[in-house]
């Protein structure tokens, strides 16, 4: 019999991953927590890259996506778009990264930063299904008025986006590289080689 | 009437996404009536009182940023709709919840030939509670090891990294289940049957006559006065297929339905068959009459019992009687790994009615031992 360990382990941090979204994400989205995109992207970055550490063969991140996919979807936040392509990006941004660098650090790092860097995109398509055209507008008139209060007035909102992604994306980067350190820990602990 | 509830779920989902305000008052009304129709406990779970605040603070949020930037009027319009959307998608995800299992995974990713992964689904279904223990323990260690919130947070990476750990380890004992039992025990949860007595399991391929052989071995037993409880699931066949099961108490001799092979494919617990609550009663009614010295006969366990669901709680109870006589149960080939994984018995022997011919009746009654001939 084939070794099952790679499908048990994309099964089971996957179901972390998606038991993570569903409750602590559904908490944070419908609380409108600041920030909640990242700290769930973080989670997910955490999920996969010690998932790809512990089994380095191609294509478990991307089953691990899938999986949370699955837990997502029968929860409150899983029948909104957002998430789900966020869940989507993520995963496919993390194994494009590291099958493509061979596993090292600097995949880590890459993945993070597209899968970070996506969520003000993903915000917006959550906002415009569950809110309607009406929200949105409201949402990028707020980041105008917030731009300049800061005195950053008359920005294009789509230059603000841009800089909120490519700042999220750079937190991403130090997020996939932080989830490298800590699934090195974890590979220690369970008494493998990292 | 369910297919047509599940349909204006469905529907009503769709228009309270994309229809006009006016639509998505009406699809709230007829999802919740739809709801109540297909999965009662569903909707209560669904519609709990935290799940209400939740989509009340959401609502009230997104009307205060509209009504700042757009007027108080659209800031109520916007915050109304998001209300009724929320509660139609929560009413929606409660009722999808509750239909899926991992046998169903496993039947319909069969059906499109992906079979792994609806391994994979199953197992990810299967491990939820186990993960949640997981944390919950965790969580637990880092709060009897923190004096305050601060403290707490500041082991939060330690408590990660410990939660990462133990899901590792999980998956590994999957993966060791997997290799020892086949894969398709990665679909199963676990139920641990305790039973004081050696427990005979009685298998054999489908239409192999294991139900003649029990009720022989009952009959036998009941002429030389033993006390025999339980019952046996004789097929109903129509042109030699079957299409249903009744259940016979083997105590009373009383019969009743237990199941019918659905004609829409909508079966029970993910089955072909729609089941009666009428032959489930009798099955746990058959067994309340266990007692010292009694041969308890299950004839059989399926999957439904080993996923917990069914006569399991009412085979738990019966087998947990002090001084049983014996326990004799019936299961599909397929399903004797499971079993037996899952049985917490003092000694199991499996008997094979097609390998063991016209002995099995003989076989079967001396693995019951012979305290039971002796009684």
């Amino acid at each position: 019999m084939k070794d099952a360990r790679p499908w048990t382990y994309a099964a089971l941090f996957g179901t972390l991953w998606g038991a993570i979204e569903a409750t602590l994400g559904t908490a944070v989205h419908l609380g409108k927590l600041p920030l909640r995109g990242t700290i769930m992207g973080l989670a997910g970055l955490l999920c996969l890259i010690c998932l790809r550490r512990l089994q380095p063969r191609a294509g478990v991140c991307l089953l691990a996506g899938v999986v949370a996919v699955f837990l997502k979807i029968f929860t409150l936040g899983g029948l909104y778009p957002g998430p789900i392509i966020g869940i989507c990006i993520q995963a496919l941004a993390l194994e494009v990264a590291l099958t493509g660098t061979g596993g090292r650090a600097i995949g880590a790092a890459i993945g993070g930063f597209v899968a970070l860097a996506t969520n003000p995109l993903q915000k917006l398509v959550t906002m415009w299904v569950v809110t309607g055209t009406e929200a949105v507008r409201s949402y990028l008139r707020l980041l105008q008025e917030s731009a300049a209060a800061v005195g950053l007035e008359g920005l294009n909102p789509t230059v603000i986006i841009t800089t909120v992604a490519t700042a999220t994306g750079a937190v991403g980067a130090a997020g996939g590289l932080w989830a490298w350190w800590v699934a090195g820990r974890v590979m220690r602990r369970l008494g493998k080689r990292s | 009437m369910n297919r047509l509830a599940g349909f204006l779920l469905a529907t009503s989902v769709v228009a309270v996404l994309f229809g006009p305000p006016l639509y998505a008052v009406w699809a709230a009304a007829i999802a919740i009536v739809a709801a109540w129709i297909l999965d009662p406990p569903a909707l209560r779970a669904g519609l709990r009182v935290g799940a209400i605040l939740a989509i009340v603070f959401a609502a009230s949020i997104t009307a205060g940023v509209v009504a700042w930037a757009a007027g108080p009027q659209r800031g109520i319009e916007t915050g109304g709709m998001v209300m009724l959307r929320l509660l139609v998608l929560t009413v929606g995800a409660a009722v999808l919840v509750r239909s899926v299992n991992a046998e169903t995974l496993l039947r319909m990713t069969r059906k499109i030939g992906m079979e792994r992964l609806g391994l994979v689904l199953g197992l990810a279904l299967n491990s939820l509670p186990r993960l949640a223990e997981a944390a919950a323990d965790v969580w637990t260690a880092s709060r009897v090891r923190s004096d305050g919130a601060v403290a707490r947070l500041r082991r939060l990476p330690g408590v990660g990294e410990v939660l990462l750990s133990h899901t590792a380890r999980i998956a590994e004992e999957a993966a060791a289940a997997a290799s020892l039992r086949g894969h398709s025990a990665l679909t199963r949860p676990g139920n641990t049957l305790r039973s004081p007595v050696r427990v005979v399991v009685v298998t054999g391929p489908s239409n192999s006559g294991k139900t003649e052989v029990v009720t022989t071995v009952a009959g036998q037993l009941q002429s030389v006065g033993v006390d025999v409880v339980g019952f046996v699931q004789p097929g109903e066949l129509l042109e030699g297929k079957k299409v249903g099961f009744r259940l016979r108490d083997l105590a009373s001799g009383q019969e009743a339905p237990l199941a019918s092979l659905s004609e829409r494919d909508d079966g029970d617990f993910g089955t072909r068959f729609q089941f009666s609550d009428g032959g489930f009663r009798l099955g746990r009614e058959a067994l309340s009459r266990t007692a010292p010295d009694s041969v308890v006969i299950i004839d059989e366990l399926g999957p439904i019992e080993l996923r917990g669901q069914g006569h399991m709680p009412a085979v738990r109870k019966a087998l947990a009687v002090a001084d049983l006589g014996g326990a004799m149960i019936v299961v599909r080939r397929s399903l004797v790994p499971s079993l037996l994984a899952e049985l917490d018995a003092s000694d199991a022997v499996v008997i094979d009615v097609e390998s063991e011919g016209g002995r099995s009746v003989d076989v079967i009654i001396d693995a019951l031992g012979a305290r039971i001939l002796v009684g």
